[in-house]
């Protein structure tokens, strides 16, 4: 097998809060191969923005952060700021969800790229003009050469995250952390920014960490899916194992919740019922537990750990999940496992 | 008007024949202002341009389009939050549109609304039996004896405990505190519910229970909901009826299986590829219609049609004449001079 581009183990982050510590992160352990596409999915406090900004050292001061993050063989976390500049821009690269904050209004846009290109190359004044120019009609700005010293805020929402890829690509980074890049985008948009950034992954052959909450995005994009909950990774496989095989409940829950755009509608959504657990302080057993319809007395007591689902002769990737009834759930037909019922749904008020 | 005289009485029955709620030529424009102090006029933004739909009783209309196609703005000159440039409104026979203050807010009790955010709607400092409570008191219709047999009544049929009534919002979750605004809405027993973006600041496993609420509430209630949002794929989920919006204008509208089976006009096909399917075998074998370009600034929106500098069909009778909304042989109205049937999900 190919040895990964970048790989995380056991990273676990917590932040000091008033109420004790909050841990986001809980032992998380990912690897991203070459040319693949790895979608993270997840709602809201999953942690895996999180993950992403410990693997960039973006975290807060107050960020308790242990494990590993090693990248072409180096370790990353505990890095000094000035040694991890080296890597950023340069090995492993960020898209944000919002183009506006991530780029600088007072500066024009041929003027940002430039300063990604100094930070690691060394370039003549003709040579950055005709990168800058390349960059940008890499991703599909139109008029790249009259554009070039237009600021950000002449640009469309499209077109701002065109410039933000376009910084990432600068100095042809091996590995790109995409956090949500097109949540804020209208869906044709989307759909331009979803082709830019393909086509850029085909040029470049650099590898992808998609993090979303949309399933739709993943399911056009990624090779391998990993689903977080609760700041754990609960189960990872290849696209169509999550999609066709999934073997944790949370999983099922997620698959059977969203409306098809292609489905005539006759036929009930599954919700989940209850909401994801406080970060709090640790409890016994399986996060999922209290939201689980398979939840028998092991599951409110020992947490399971990722295991092996299912190997399908030597191929990889592996299927992982973190249940104590995985086998059992990835048997069940997906939609069958949650109820439709808005009666019988009653969430307990969060404390 | 004897409409007028029976609808003072909530439960009136019917008052006419015809469609609840019938929107005429709605046209709504904002001046554009200068920055800086002095604000001067310097334009018009052109935000909502002859618009015209029915809501029948009971029914849900979906109106789909993304940021600036002056779906909200629709939503609230119905709702009459803000005052219509020109046009009618007219709800149960009676006309919306330069209605006083007393005519509107007899409407208001039937017709009611839910925003987006679930945390900036709800009052933080009153507890959510308070909030849910609070039309009834506007309406003066508060009893000592009904009125909290009637909040814990809302409360059970949205699915939330009675005995929470006391709470406060900071204390419920996001898929809870859009309950509570439904509890809120409903109380009053509305004929017309406006939800404008009801769902899109849910995380989608908390997003289906609302779905599944609004869709039994209707069957037990039969309040129609006139859905306002940019998600098509909830919008199919829930509308009888479907109207896609781009530039102020309707560009499409027919029944949710016509306009996503069988799209005619070319934005409302470019509109569903773009969606993408969480399936990865049929999300990789699809083509995509990627759009060029980006959308025309609504204070100088293109003469004719005004899709036609992003479409790809475009000749040169688009930029003079605009297309009316009208069935042209495809089974639906479409606002296209060259529509074609074709299928994209």
């Amino acid at each position: 097998m190919t040895e990964p581009l970048l790989t995380i183990d056991d990273l676990q982050v917590s932040f000091a809060s008033g109420e004790g510590d909050i841990q986001a992160v809980r032992g998380v352990s990912l690897s991203l191969f070459p040319h693949e596409v790895l979608g993270v999915v997840g709602e809201s406090g999953s942690g895996k923005s999180v993950t992403a900004l410990a693997v960039m050292g973006l975290l807060a001061k107050n960020a308790q952060i242990t494990g590993s993050v090693h990248l072409e063989g180096h370790e990353l976390l505990g890095l000094k700021e000035r040694a991890l500049a080296e890597f950023r821009g340069q090995s492993i690269a960020m898209i944000f969800q919002d183009p506006l904050t991530s780029l600088n209004p007072v500066y024009n846009v041929g003027w940002q790229i430039e300063e990604a290109l100094n930070a690691h190359r060394d370039l003549s004044k003709e040579e950055l003009h005709a990168e800058t120019i390349r960059l940008l009609e890499m991703v599909g700005i139109p008029h790249a050469e009259s554009r070039v010293n237009d600021y950000p805020h002449e640009f469309s929402g499209g077109m701002r995250q065109r410039v933000v890829i376009a910084i990432a690509m600068a100095n042809n980074p091996g590995v790109i952390l995409a956090d949500e890049p097109t949540t804020a985008l209208d869906v044709t948009v989307q759909a331009q920014v979803l082709d830019a950034l393909k086509h850029v992954l085909e040029n470049s052959g650099a590898s992808l960490v998609l993090i979303t909450h949309d399933l739709g995005v993943i399911a056009g994009l990624a090779t391998r899916v990993a689903v977080m909950y609760a700041g754990r990774v609960v189960e990872i496989g290849s696209a169509d194992d999550i999609f066709y095989r999934p073997a944790m409940p949370y999983t099922h829950g997620l698959l059977g919740s969203v409306p098809r755009v292609d489905d005539d509608g006759g036929g009930r959504l599954r919700q989940i019922p209850g909401a994801p657990p406080s970060m709090v302080g640790t409890k016994p057993g399986c996060p999922f537990a209290p939201r689980c319809p398979m939840r028998v007395e092991i599951c409110t007591q020992v947490e399971p750990e990722l295991r092996l689902v299912s190997l399908r002769g030597a191929a990889p990737p592996e299927h992982l999940a973190a249940c104590h009834r995985a086998d059992e759930a990835m048997a069940m037909p997906i939609g069958s496992m949650f109820s439709d019922s808005s009666a019988d749904f009653e969430e307990p008020p969060t404390p | 008007m004897s409409d007028l005289t029976q609808s003072t009485t909530s439960e009136s029955a019917v008052v006419s024949d015809g469609p609840l709620l019938e929107v005429k030529d709605l046209v709504m424009h904002y001046p554009k202002r200068s920055p800086g102090i002095f604000k001067r006029s310097v334009g018009t933004i052109h935000a909502v341009c002859g618009v015209s739909f029915n809501i029948d009783a009971g029914e849900t209309l979906g109106l789909v389009g993304e940021s600036g196609c002056g779906k909200t703005t629709t939503g609230r000159a119905i709702l009459q939050l803000i005052k219509a440039t020109s046009g009618s409104v007219v709800f149960r026979g009676r006309e919306l549109v330069g209605a006083d203050h007393a005519a509107l807010t007899k409407v208001r009790r039937e017709m009611q609304v839910i925003f987006q955010d679930p945390f900036g709607s709800l009052d933080p400092r009153m507890p959510v039996g308070e909030t849910i409570a609070e039309p009834l008191r506007v309406h003066h219709l508060w009893t000592k004896s009904e009125g909290h047999r009637r909040v814990a009544e809302m409360m059970k049929l949205v699915g939330l405990e009675p005995r929470f009534a006391n709470r406060f919002p900071n204390e419920f979750s996001g898929g809870q505190r859009q309950r509570i605004g439904i509890a809120r809405a409903l109380i009053l027993e509305p004929k017309l519910l406006v939800l404008d973006e009801p769902v899109s600041a849910l995380d989608v496993s908390i997003q289906a229970g609302v779905v599944n609420l609004l869709e039994d509430l209707q069957d037990r209630l039969g309040v129609a909901y006139l859905f306002i949002a940019h998600d098509l794929s909830v919008v199919r989920h829930l509308s009888d009826r479907v109207a896609v919006m781009y530039l102020g204008r309707i560009v499409e509208i027919g029944t949710q299986i016509e306009v996503y089976r069988r799209p005619q006009h070319p934005y409302t096909q470019a509109l569903l590829s773009a969606v993408p399917i969480p399936d990865p075998r049929k999300e990789r074998s699809r083509t995509h219609i990627v759009l060029q370009g980006d959308l025309p600034s609504p204070d100088n929106p293109p003469s004719g049609c005004r899709f036609r500098t992003r479409c790809w069909k475009a000749q040169e009778i688009c930029g003079i004449e605009t297309p009316e909304l009208i069935e042209r042989g495809g089974g639906h109205p479409v606002a296209c001079h060259f529509p074609e049937v074709t299928e994209v999900v």
